[in-house]
């Protein structure tokens, strides 16, 4: 049922966040990462660009990784996501966490999240990337301070733990 | 950076994103990926009125091979074209062409008939869909009709669907025996549009290139067919003879224009270095057995 | 400080300390601040490069549901003054653009709403009648005779022009057996961290109080010309520090996005937050970086032997002047690199165009001259047909010249430059190279070996920022550091720093320095970050600084608390002080090791047993130690020698190998060897993260990065589409050494190395590109080395005849 906020039509929708079920009002030009951010308190999902180059938004949506920023909260309407916060169990790090902590794949941390997210989808289907499919994998993630190197250690490390 | 405000439908199926189409007429833009539309709206570059979003319509999703022919839905994400077995093994050019889309995140979402409708002169599809001579189906108010790859792209950004019209379908020929094809791109990073991407598709007689198909993107305001050279490799053959002329024939089909990624010239004769390149692989993959 | 170099933690590669709060997403950057009541700010950004404001109707986006406020320029001047600007010139600049604007994407207007998206709503509805002017879009036009002017009240664009000689440059060139000269073009490029620039302002109207969250740095500098900006009492006005997602230099001065934001609060009398989206930040963001044209010499004999240095160099600083000429002060510190150049002489011109200002990035205007002396020296080489490497050592200073005095008036503490050289040719297998290159050449193909040599220096001075002054304004020559550690009742060590963290390693290093000063377990150290009113003095991270500064001010504070602790100790063990030892968090008797405490039984009774101290001891054990530069000195009057202002020098060489694609002029990297010399490090493996990240901006700088305005003055790289950082793909494994030549000045002997891959990579990836394409006999003298650059060089060599 479409009500109005503001001048513009809502829309209602459901949306289970790290296995949090949450029901929220939207208006349809909404993005879905200041959905997890704003509206569902998420920060943990980083803003670097809006137009879907950087990564830092990436999410993963039913298992596989998006920009959040290039789609609509109402698209997200009965799926299910999982951002950085969704990774560490009852304040333990992940794995994947603890390889980037060990090898100083991190800086100022703004490209993190993303970076971790990627690196998560990557060795869900492949345990023993070697470097290039690391770097390709992760090129859509863009990191400023790092150089990368540490990030592709941490990941191979990552899988073979 | 956040999008205008817009009235908002999601159809659930291409009857209703139709007729929506029809009620709004050009104030209304389909959202499929989202990954070529989102960024421009985000910008406001875009500021559509209304948005029919696609992506509930589940029958629009599909891989099928049939009597020759492989089809896939308009909805078809990138991603699936890159990892389908089936496009792989049929018509491998496509798959080839997919991965080079952006990155896979944006390829999860991204889909087939988006990348097409969008028509971006840069971009990697329009190049395959030339080179393999394919069509797309477009459904409208008055029903379906074929629309052939050649008959498609008008100008940058510019299709020859109507307004009210949703591409639904992608049709391409499977590759016949002894076909050999390669997808290369010059991109300034891993992931960019192509400065210069081209699509090839060769089919081998004995020594002979029976069948040269070449399609180009980033050399004009749409992709490209390079007749000239195609006629030139099917005459002379994949030769050190002839792959200058086929070289010299692209550099007089593209028409680039400079950019400030890079100028017209350099696209000129990237297309021409290009195209030997890829033709030399598609080549050598026909020799192969066709990969 | 300890005075031993057996340590147990200085030089330990531990995990940060700061890394689990990052790694959660539980990090509060400016975007995770929220307060109740706070409205979101967006800016309307002028379309034209210069132009006069006729009119501006905000009345439809002030009726707009949800917005809060719509200030104009005019509006906020009534709230505002001009932003603070460390320059001596009346250069004045508005946050918000009053009469006319002097950059495409300068803003206009500003509205807050309750969110984001209606504030951009609001901005699309305000409505502006524009006189457009004529365009200064460069140098070249900028100087021209009746050229119009960026700011009228300055009657040209030449805001700054001066000559500095150091020793006998005249006659050196005189004397010189042969004058190699290249004019060298060093492009406009940005920080671009992955993170934009923000501010939350909170202005509390009836008691007159801002507090203002920003993701900003030199709030020591800026906070109280911030509050006079804001016209707020500077002790009614704080800035609170945030986690920073990355500055590299950009966010040091975010004068324009705290005032705008202020302005808002004042405005609506709620907080406000203004961030900067990816547009405003790469078009507006008040923070692009040098943009030179060079003219430059090099004296030399026909021995190889380098005698005098000569340059001329124009800056484009675009529409404003906020720090002045200082990233032309900065390489004054090693203009004349790792060499025994005897004179040297700069000629300067700072331009205003149209165009973003600068500020300074990683390098800091250093990074430029590395390249040009470098070119310089291999240019040399070239035209007497010598060897560079065989050049270089010829030139180098030696180790027991030390600390060498460079014609400036700068100091290097300490090197091994022949060392450092002779690492990296080792490492990177340089006579093999150089017969791979042989025999693919034969096949065809190109390719390089580079190599660069360069200064790092680290530990600025404050007086970079003003020497070039005959006047100056404002001549500060505090660059502090203060640090409080407390030892709480349990015994727990508790660290505030003044600065704040912008992906560098504060926390860690100051654990280090409170594990090797007490011989705790550093993961223990807890460390907090103060707001600018309740901060000691700080300059913050910049300049390489922060690693040495703050161990200087831990290792100040330790003292003092380890006096007091020893006479408690000393009290209560009925001992004397001098019979004391510490060491793995317990204070003993020498030799006598079970007459012992431990610091948690010194720390309670400090904090509870009065009685059981020394009678003129105070309760609580917590000391705080502002530490200033350890070695520098003012510059005479003259200007004749700029004094010491930053003498801790670091070095390292590069060696790139690439393959040049000359068809497509696509360039791959095939090795990468980098060999550092940061005294002693204090951390390798958060040393080797920084050299690593900053070879990538090297990269990027040297081959994909470029601001490119067009000659109306907008930019044409306005987005993450056109501007091209580098990506996993792009940037190689970098194959790393290391040597320690620690410093005579510093604790512990260490260096700060937070900028040393960017100052060496541009120089050393030209180096090896030009290498690789020297069969064609082509000369790289601008940047970025594009593809369409490469093929364009390519094909005019192999058109020119034999």
């Amino acid at each position: 049922m479409a009500t109005r906020r503001h001048g513009t039509e809502v829309r209602e929708i459901t949306v289970k966040v790290n296995g949090i079920v949450y029901q929220e009002t939207v208006e349809p030009r909404r993005l879905l990462v200041d959905l997890l951010r704003d509206d569902l308190g998420l920060t943990g999902t980083h803003v670097g660009c809006e137009h879907g180059v950087c990564g830092a938004c990436t999410v993963l949506l039913d298992g596989v990784s998006v920009r959040a920023c290039l789609m609509l909260a109402v698209q997200a309407n009965g799926a299910e996501v999982t951002t950085v916060e969704g990774l560490a169990r009852d304040g333990k790090l992940h794995p994947l966490q603890e390889a980037f902590w060990e090898h100083h794949a991190l800086q100022c941390g703004f490209c993190t999240p993303g970076m971790l997210l990627t690196a998560y989808e990557l060795l869900q289907g492949n345990r023993t990337p070697g470097e290039d499919a690391i770097r390709e994998a992760i090129a859509g993630n863009l990191c400023r301070c790092t150089g990368y190197q540490n990030i592709v250690r941490a990941v191979e490390k990552a899988g073979r733990a | 950076m956040k999008p205008a405000a817009f009235q908002y439908f999601d159809p659930q199926s291409v009857t209703d994103a139709v007729a929506r189409l029809r009620e709004h007429g050009g104030a209304a833009k389909v959202l499929a990926g989202g990954q070529s539309l989102l960024p421009l709206m985000n910008l406001r570059l875009v500021r559509p009125a209304v948005v029919v979003d696609i992506n509930r319509i589940a029958s629009l999703a599909y891989i099928r091979e049939s009597h020759g022919t492989l089809t896939l839905g308009a909805l078809t994400r990138l991603s699936a074209v890159e990892g389908s077995d089936v496009v792989r093994r049929h018509v491998p050019l496509l798959a080839e062409a997919a991965a080079h889309v952006g990155h896979l995140a944006i390829r999860h979402r991204g889909t087939i008939g988006g990348n097409l409708a969008h028509a971006d002169p840069a971009s990697e599809i329009p190049a395959a869909l030339l080179a393999l001579e394919g069509h797309v189906v477009a459904t409208g108010p008055r029903g379906e009709r074929t629309i052939a790859a050649a008959d498609l792209f008008k100008g940058p950004l510019t299709t020859a669907l109507d307004p009210a019209e949703l591409l639904t379908e992608v049709r391409v020929p499977i590759d016949p025996p002894g076909s050999g094809s390669a997808f290369l791109e010059v991109s300034r990073r891993e992931g960019d549009y192509a400065l210069v991407g081209v699509a090839v598709l060769l089919q081998k007689d004995g020594g002979r290139c029976a069948r040269a198909r070449l399609g180009l993107c980033g050399v004009g305001g749409t992709a490209l067919r390079m007749r000239e050279a195609e006629t030139i490799l099917e005459s002379a053959g994949v030769t050190d003879d002839a792959l200058p002329a086929v070289a010299l024939a692209v550099e007089r089909a593209v028409a680039p224009s400079d950019d400030v990624q890079a100028s017209a010239d350099y696209r000129r004769h990237v297309a021409g270095v290009l195209t030997v390149r890829a033709v030399r692989k598609a080549w050598q993959r026909a020799q192969e057995g066709g990969r | 400080m300890a005075d031993t170099t057996v340590r147990r933690w200085v030089g330990k590669s531990i995990k940060r300390l700061e890394d689990p709060k990052l790694l959660s997403g539980e990090a509060r950057y400016i975007d995770d601040v929220h307060e109740s009541g706070m409205l979101h700010a967006a800016v309307l950004r002028s379309p034209y490069a210069h132009a006069r404001i006729r009119r501006i109707d905000t009345s439809r986006a002030k009726a707009l549901a949800g917005v809060v406020a719509v200030v104009t320029g005019k509006e906020a001047a009534e709230l505002a003054g001009p932003v603070p600007a460390f320059c001596a010139e009346p250069v004045v600049q508005h946050a918000i653009a009053v009469d006319k604007v002097r950059f495409a994407g300068e803003a206009v207007a500003a509205v807050a709403a309750v969110d984001r998206y209606i504030a951009e709503d609001a901005v699309d509805l305000i409505e502006v009648e524009w006189e457009p002017l004529a365009v200064v879009s460069a140098v070249a036009s900028a100087l021209r005779p009746g050229a119009p002017l960026v700011h009228e009240t300055l009657g040209t664009n030449l805001v700054f022009a001066r000559t500095l000689t150091f020793g006998n440059v005249k006659s050196d060139f005189a004397r010189a057996d042969r004058i190699v000269r290249r004019q060298l073009r060093w492009p406009r490029v940005a920080a671009v961290p992955l993170e934009t620039a923000g501010a939350v302002a909170k202005y509390e109207r009836t008691s007159r109080r801002m507090t203002v969250w920003a993701n900003t740095n030199m709030y020591h500098y800026s906070a109280m010309p911030l509050a006079g900006t804001l016209k707020v009492d500077p002790n009614r006005f704080s800035i609170v520090p945030v986690h920073v997602g990355g500055s590299f230099g950009s966010k040091h001065l975010l004068s324009k996005v705290i005032t705008i934001a202020g302005i808002l609060s004042k405005a609506t009398g709620r907080p406000v937050k203004f961030l900067e989206d990816r547009i405003d930040n790469l078009v507006a963001c008040d923070s692009h970086a040098s943009d030179r044209i060079y003219d430059a010499e090099l004296a030399v004999t026909t021995d190889g032997r380098f005698l005098s240095l000569r340059i001329d160099v124009v800056d484009d600083y675009g529409a404003y002047f906020q720090f002045g000429q200082t990233s032309h002060g900065n390489y004054l510190a090693q203009v004349t690199g790792p060499y025994t150049i005897g004179s040297v002489e700069i000629t300067l011109k700072a331009v205003l165009t149209n165009k973003c200002q600068q500020m300074v990035y990683r390098g800091a205007g250093s990074e430029v001259n590395n390249w040009v002396l470098e070119v310089l020296v291999d240019t040399a080489a070239r035209e007497l047909g010598m060897s560079p490497i065989e050049m270089r050592r010829k030139n180098f200073i030696r180790p027991e010249q030390f600390p060498y005095k460079i014609p400036t008036g700068n100091y290097y503490d300490s090197g091994n430059y022949a060392g450092v050289l002779d690492q990296a040719i080792q490492m990177a297998d340089l006579d093999r190279w150089r017969k791979e290159q042989a025999r693919l050449r034969a096949e065809g193909r190109y390719i390089g070996i580079g190599l660069a040599t360069c200064q790092q220096r680290s530990v600025y001075s404050s007086t970079e920022f003003w020497f070039w002054y005959e006047k100056p304004g404002f001549p500060v020559t505090a660059t502090p550091e203060g640090v409080s550690v407390r030892i709480g009742q349990s015994g727990q060590f508790s660290v505030s720093l003044s600065s704040p963290f912008w992906g560098n390693s504060p926390e860690t290093v100051v654990a280090q320095v409170l594990a090797e000063e007490f011989g705790i377990d550093p993961a223990t150290v807890s460390v907090v970050y103060e707001e600018s009113s309740r901060a000691l003095p700080a300059a913050g991270p910049g300049g390489s600084r922060l690693t040495v500064m703050l161990a200087g001010a831990v290792c100040g504070a330790a003292r003092k608390l380890k006096e007091k602790i020893f006479r408690i100790a000393a009290h209560l063990l009925e001992a004397s002080p001098q019979d004391l030892t510490l060491a793995d968090g317990r204070v003993s008797v020498k030799g006598v090791p079970q007459r012992a405490l431990t610091l948690a039984d010194i720390a309670a009774t400090a904090h509870f047993f009065k009685m059981s101290l020394p009678a003129e001891l105070e309760t609580g054990l917590d000391a705080s130690h502002t530490y200033d530069h350890p070695f520098t000195t003012p510059p005479s009057a003259d200007r004749s020698d700029l004094g010491a202002f930053y003498p801790i020098m670091a070095h390292a060489a590069h060696v790139p190998v690439v393959e040049v694609d000359v068809d497509t002029g696509l360039v791959k990297f095939l090795d990468y060897v980098a060999v550092h010399d940061c005294g002693t490090m204090m951390n390798p493996a958060a040393l080797e993260g920084q050299i690593v990240g900053g070879i990538a901006q090297g990269i990027g700088t040297a081959l994909y990065e470029e601001l490119v305005y067009d000659d109306q003055g907008q930019l044409r790289t306005a987005s993450f589409l056109d501007y091209l950082l580098p990506t996993a793909a792009e940037v190689p494994s970098i194959r790393m050494g290391h040597q320690e030549t620690p410093s005579p000045y510093t604790p512990y002997g260490l260096k700060g190395s937070g900028e040393g891959g960017r100052m060496v990579a541009p120089a050393a990836i030209a180096s090896a590109v030009q290498d690789a394409l020297a069969p064609l006999g082509i000369e790289v003298s601008e940047l970025p080395i594009t593809p369409d650059r490469i093929v364009r060089w390519v094909r005019a060599a192999r058109a020119r005849p034999r």
